[in-house]
C-alpha cells in the first residue's frame, strides 16, 4: 500500500458531512495556518513541498503563487479550476463528490496565503449534482466559523462562491475560465499579461486545479519538507490517477509516484490487469491530449529502463518516445482497439471544442477530423497520413492557447508510433472495416524504431 | 453635517484625481523618452517602450512589416487571433538574450531593448505563415469573381504574397444560413475569417453591440442572436474594417468593380462625423463612399487627429456629387489593382532587400531578357513609323539589313 494523503479518509462513512470530517481531523490545517503561520510562510511551505500543478501542465504551484502581483488597494482572487473536461479524467469529480470538505479546507488556507477574500470554484456545468454538495459543504463550514467574516478571530475574511460553467472544454484553460467567470464568451486571452498580474476583472488572480488546492492541506499538516519526501525527484507527494479503458478495475487511485507503470496496470491494488485476459496494446497515460504510447514504450523507456508513474519518467524521451503525466487520465487500450478510430474520436472532440478564435486551431482541427474519418472509413490515401502530420505540425505552437497543441499531439503521436496501422487502413481498406489491426509488434519487447 | 462635508470630500477627491493625473503624465513623459533598440530582419531602429513588434516593423515598412488580418491599430484589444503576423524572436532582450521558444504574434508582443526579431529572414516564419494562409483559405469560398471586396481584399493580398499556389483540402467547404443585417450591410458569413474586428468596432463606436460571435470552433459565425437589423449611426464602419468580403456595402452591391472606380478625397459638413471621406466615382457618378484608408488598409486619422470613422448618412445616403466638396484624387499606394499608376505623386518604394541581406543585392538567377529574344534590343522603337506590330519584329533582320 502506498501512502495516501487525499483519499485516506474518503471511505469513512459520512465523511461528506462536516461533523465526521472534523472528527477525522479536518480543518486542522486552517487552524495551523491562520493562527501560527504568516502568509509568506505558507507560500514557502508550498514551494518547499515541490507541489506541481495537477491540472496537466505540472507547473510548480508555489512558484505560481509567488508570482501574484500585490498592488496596493487591488483585491486578489483565487480561482479553483474544477472544469474537469479532459476526456479520461475524473479525479476531481471523485474528490469533490466524496470528500468536499478537503477542497474547502485547502481553499481557505490557499485564500489566506494569497490574500483572496472572494474565492471562486469554477465547476463544469455537467457536474450539476456536485454543485449542491459543494455549496452544502461551504454552508456547513460557514456555520462553523471557517468561512465568512473574521475567521478564527484572525481578522481574515473569506467567501467561497461556486460558479457553474456552460459546457465548454476550453473553459478549463485558465484565461478562458476567467473570461467565462466574468460572464463573457469563454475565449482564451492572449498572454502576457498573465493572470497573476491581470486576471479576474483585471485583478491579480491565481487559478489552480482542485487536486492541487486539496494537496495544500497535507502540505500544511505535514510541513513542506515532509511532503517532499513522498514521491521521487521533482514528482513529490501523491497524485490521483483516474484509470479507465480496458482494465479490470477502472477508478480513481491515489499513488505516491514511486510505482512502475507495469505495476499500476497489472497489480490488483490498482487497475488489476487488462480486462478479459487480453493483452495491452497502447495507453494514453495523462488524459486525451498527451501522446499515446505503444505497450513496449509504455512499460520501458527507449533506453530499456522501467517507466514509472511520475512526471519525469513518463516524459522520458520527449515526444519521440515518451509522453506526459498530464492530468492523470490513464486510458488503456487492449489489442482489440483501433488506434485510427481512437485518434479520430479525439480529433472529433477537439474540433467540437475549439473556441474558433485563432485560425490554425479553428480550421486545422476540422480538417484533421475529416481526414481521420476518411481513413477510418477506408477511403483514405497514403498521402493523407503525411498531410495529417503536416497539419498537426502547423497547428502546434502557433495558437493562442494550448488547445491547439492538445489537438495536435494525439494525432502526431498516433502517426509516429502506429503509422503501419494507418497505412493498413488504406492498403486493406475492406478488411479494416471488418476487423482491427490487432497487436502487431506494439507489445513485443524489442524496441520498435520510431518513425518520423 | 452631510451638506458641509460633501463638498470637502469632493474637493479632496478632485485633489487626489489631479495629483494622480499629473503623476500619470509624468510617467508617460518618462516612458516617452525611453527608447528601445530593436532589430527586425537585420534592420535596427529605435522605438518608444511599449511599441509592439508589428508597429516597429511597420515603421521600417516594406516586406519587413508582417501581414495582419485581425489586428487594427484603431481598435483596442484587437489582434492575436489570425496568427498571420507570427514572427520569430531570436533574442529576447539585452538583459535576457534567450530566444522565445515559440513564434509570437507580433501585433500583441511589445519590444524589449536589444530584441532581435526575424520575420522574412526566418524559414520557420515563412513556413508557418504559408500554413496559416492555407488554413484561412480552407473554408473560404474563393468567390472573388462575384465578391465586391475583390481588388481591395486583404485575404487576396495575403494569399498572393504568402500563400502556396494550391490547396490540399478535398472536402466540402462549410456553409452558413443566410442572415439579414438590414438595408445597408450585407453579410456573407462563408467569406468571414473571424478576425473579430467588426465586433470590436461595434463595441467601441456604438452604444450597444447588437452582433457578435455565435457558436464556437469552425462553426462559429458573426450574427445577431435573433435576426435583427444593425442600426447605429456608426455601424457602417464594420464594412471598412472587414479585411475580406464578409461585410460589404449593400448600396454598392454588384454595382461596379472597385478597380473601375476612381477614389477621390472629398468632404462635407456633417453634424455627426468629420465628413472627411473617400468617394469611389466613375465619371460624375458616386458609386460608393468609404472612410479614407492609410497604407495598411486602416482608417486614416482626420485632420484633427482622431480616427476618421464616418457616419451612416455620409456612407449610405450621400451618393450625389453635389453633396460633396471634392479635394482631389486620393493617393493610393498599396493595393495594386486600384493604384494602376494613373495618379500623380506615385513614389517608387524603397528597395529594402539589400538592407535585409546585409547590403548584398538579391542575385538574379537568370536575366530573362537576354535569353528570351522577345525584346530585340537592336530594334529602336522610337524610329519606327507608327506603332510597332509583329511585322516590325518578324522582319527586323531584313529592315536592319
Amino acid at each position: 500500500m502506498g501512502v495516501k494523503l487525499l483519499l485516506e479518509k474518503a471511505h469513512v462513512e459520512g465523511i461528506r458531512s462536516y461533523e465526521v470530517y472534523r472528527r477525522e481531523g479536518g480543518y486542522r490545517s486552517v487552524e495551523k495556518a491562520l493562527k501560527t503561520m504568516s502568509t509568506d510562510a505558507i507560500v514557502d511551505e508550498v514551494k518547499k513541498s515541490g507541489l506541481r500543478g495537477r491540472g496537466g501542465a505540472g507547473f510548480p504551484a508555489g512558484m505560481k503563487w509567488s508570482f501574484i502581483a500585490k498592488p496596493e488597494g487591488v483585491p486578489r482572487h483565487l480561482v479553483c479550476n474544477a472544469d474537469e473536461s479532459e476526456p479520461g479524467t475524473f479525479k476531481d469529480r471523485y474528490l469533490m463528490e466524496f470528500i468536499p470538505h478537503l477542497l474547502i479546507e485547502g481553499l481557505i488556507v490557499s485564500s489566506y496565503a494569497l490574500g483572496s477574500h472572494d474565492t471562486y470554484i469554477y465547476i463544469r456545468g455537467e457536474y450539476a449534482w456536485i454543485v449542491d454538495i459543494l455549496e452544502n459543504a461551504i454552508n456547513e463550514a460557514k456555520a462553523n466559523g471557517w468561512l465568512g467574516k473574521n475567521i478564527l478571530g484572525t481578522g481574515f475574511d473569506c467567501e467561497i462562491h461556486v460558479q457553474r460553467g456552460a459546457g465548454a472544454y476550453i473553459c478549463g484553460e485558465e484565461t478562458a475560465l476567467i473570461e467565462s467567470l466574468e460572464g463573457k464568451r469563454g475565449n482564451p486571452r492572449l498572454k502576457p499579461p498573465f493572470p497573476a498580474i491581470k486576471g479576474l476583472w483585471e485583478r491579480p488572480t491565481v487559478v489552480n486545479n482542485v487536486e492541487t488546492l486539496a494537496s495544500v492541506v497535507p502540505i500544511i499538516n505535514l510541513g513542506g519538507e515532509e511532503y517532499a519526501k513522498i514521491g521521487v525527484g521533482k514528482s513529490t507527494g501523491t497524485k490521483l490517477i483516474s484509470a479507465c479503458g480496458n482494465i479490470n478495475k477502472p477508478g480513481v487511485y491515489e499513488i505516491d509516484m514511486t510505482i512502475s507503470v507495469e505495476e499500476f496496470i497489472y497489480s490488483d491494488e490498482y487497475c488489476g490487469g487488462i480486462a478479459n485476459g487480453k493483452r495491452l496494446k497502447a495507453c494514453i497515460p495523462g488524459g486525451s491530449s498527451v501522446p499515446i504510447l505503444p505497450a513496449n514504450l509504455l512499460l520501458k523507456t527507449a533506453k530499456g529502463e522501467t517507466r514509472y508513474m511520475n512526471y519525469e519518467s513518463l516524459s522520458d524521451g520527449g515526444f519521440a518516445t515518451g509522453s506526459m503525466m498530464g492530468s492523470g487520465g490513464f486510458i488503456v487500450l487492449d489489442e482489440d482497439q483501433c488506434v485510427v478510430k481512437n485518434t479520430y474520436t479525439l480529433a472529433r472532440f477537439y474540433r467540437h471544442e475549439s473556441c474558433g478564435q485563432c485560425s490554425p486551431c479553428r480550421e486545422g482541427t476540422g480538417w484533421m477530423e475529416k481526414l481521420l474519418l476518411r481513413l477510418e472509413n477506408g477511403q483514405g490515401k497514403i498521402s493523407d497520413i503525411d498531410l495529417l502530420w503536416d497539419i498537426q505540425r502547423k497547428i502546434e505552437g502557433n495558437t493562442i492557447c494550448p488547445l491547439g497543441d492538445a489537438a495536435a499531439w494525439p494525432v502526431a503521436a498516433a502517426i509516429r508510433h502506429f503509422r503501419d496501422e494507418f497505412e493498413w487502413h488504406v492498403t486493406h481498406a475492406e478488411e479494416a472495416q471488418k476487423r482491427n489491426y490487432g497487436l502487431a509488434h506494439y507489445a513485443e519487447p524489442i524496441h520498435v524504431p520510431v518513425t518520423v | 453635517m452631510a451638506f458641509i462635508e460633501l463638498p470637502i470630500i469632493y474637493k479632496s477627491l478632485k485633489c487626489v484625481a489631479f495629483s494622480l493625473r499629473t503623476l500619470r503624465e509624468k510617467i508617460k513623459k518618462v516612458s516617452e523618452q525611453q527608447l528601445f533598440k530593436v532589430t527586425i530582419d537585420n534592420i535596427t531602429i529605435e522605438v518608444p517602450a511599449g511599441t509592439t513588434i508589428l508597429n516597429a516593423a511597420r515603421q521600417i515598412g516594406g516586406e519587413v512589416a508582417p501581414p495582419a488580418m485581425c489586428y487594427y491599430s484603431k481598435l483596442q484589444g484587437s489582434g492575436g487571433k489570425c496568427r498571420t503576423c507570427l514572427v520569430e524572436v531570436s533574442r529576447g532582450s539585452e538583459k535576457d538574450p534567450r530566444p522565445m521558444p515559440k513564434l509570437v504574434a507580433s501585433c500583441r508582443t511589445t519590444v524589449m531593448d536589444g530584441m532581435e526579431v526575424k520575420n522574412i529572414t526566418s524559414p520557420k516564419v515563412i513556413d508557418a505563415r504559408a500554413g496559416i494562409v492555407e488554413f484561412l483559405l480552407l473554408n473560404h469560398p474563393l468567390d472573388c469573381p462575384i465578391c465586391d471586396q475583390a481588388g481591395e481584399c486583404h485575404l487576396q493580398d495575403l494569399s498572393y504574397e504568402h500563400g502556396k499556389e494550391g490547396t490540399r483540402y478535398e472536402f466540402q467547404k462549410r456553409v452558413f444560413k443566410k442572415h439579414d443585417l438590414g438595408p445597408y450591410i450585407q453579410l456573407h458569413m462563408t467569406r468571414c475569417i473571424l478576425c473579430y474586428r467588426c465586433v470590436f468596432t461595434a463595441d467601441q463606436l456604438t452604444d450597444k453591440r447588437e452582433h457578435g460571435v455565435l457558436d464556437r470552433g469552425d462553426h462559429s459565425e458573426i450574427a445577431t442572436f435573433i435576426e435583427k437589423n444593425l442600426d447605429h449611426d456608426f455601424i457602417g464602419n464594420v464594412i471598412d474594417v472587414c479585411p475580406v468580403g464578409a461585410l460589404t456595402d449593400k448600396t454598392f452591391r454588384f454595382k461596379n468593380r472597385v478597380w473601375f472606380t476612381k477614389p477621390v478625397d472629398a468632404h462635407r459638413d456633417c453634424p455627426t462625423c468629420s465628413g472627411q471621406v473617400q468617394l469611389w466615382m466613375r465619371g460624375d457618378e458616386v458609386f460608393r463612399v468609404t472612410a479614407r484608408k492609410d497604407e495598411w488598409g486602416e482608417v486614416k486619422d482626420t485632420t484633427d487627429g482622431k480616427p476618421g470613422w464616418i457616419c451612416n448618412t455620409c456612407r449610405f445616403e450621400k451618393k450625389h456629387i453635389n453633396d460633396w466638396v471634392i479635394e482631389g484624387p486620393s493617393k493610393v499606394n498599396r493595393h495594386s489593382v486600384i493604384a494602376q499608376g494613373h495618379y500623380i505623386g506615385l513614389q517608387k518604394p524603397e528597395e529594402i532587400m539589400p538592407k535585409v541581406m546585409h547590403g548584398r543585392a538579391p542575385k538574379l538567377l537568370m536575366d530573362i531578357h537576354s535569353v528570351s529574344e522577345v525584346n530585340r534590343t537592336n530594334i529602336e522603337l522610337s524610329l519606327i513609323d507608327g506603332p510597332a506590330t509583329s511585322k516590325t519584329f518578324n522582319h527586323s533582320e531584313k529592315t536592319n539589313a
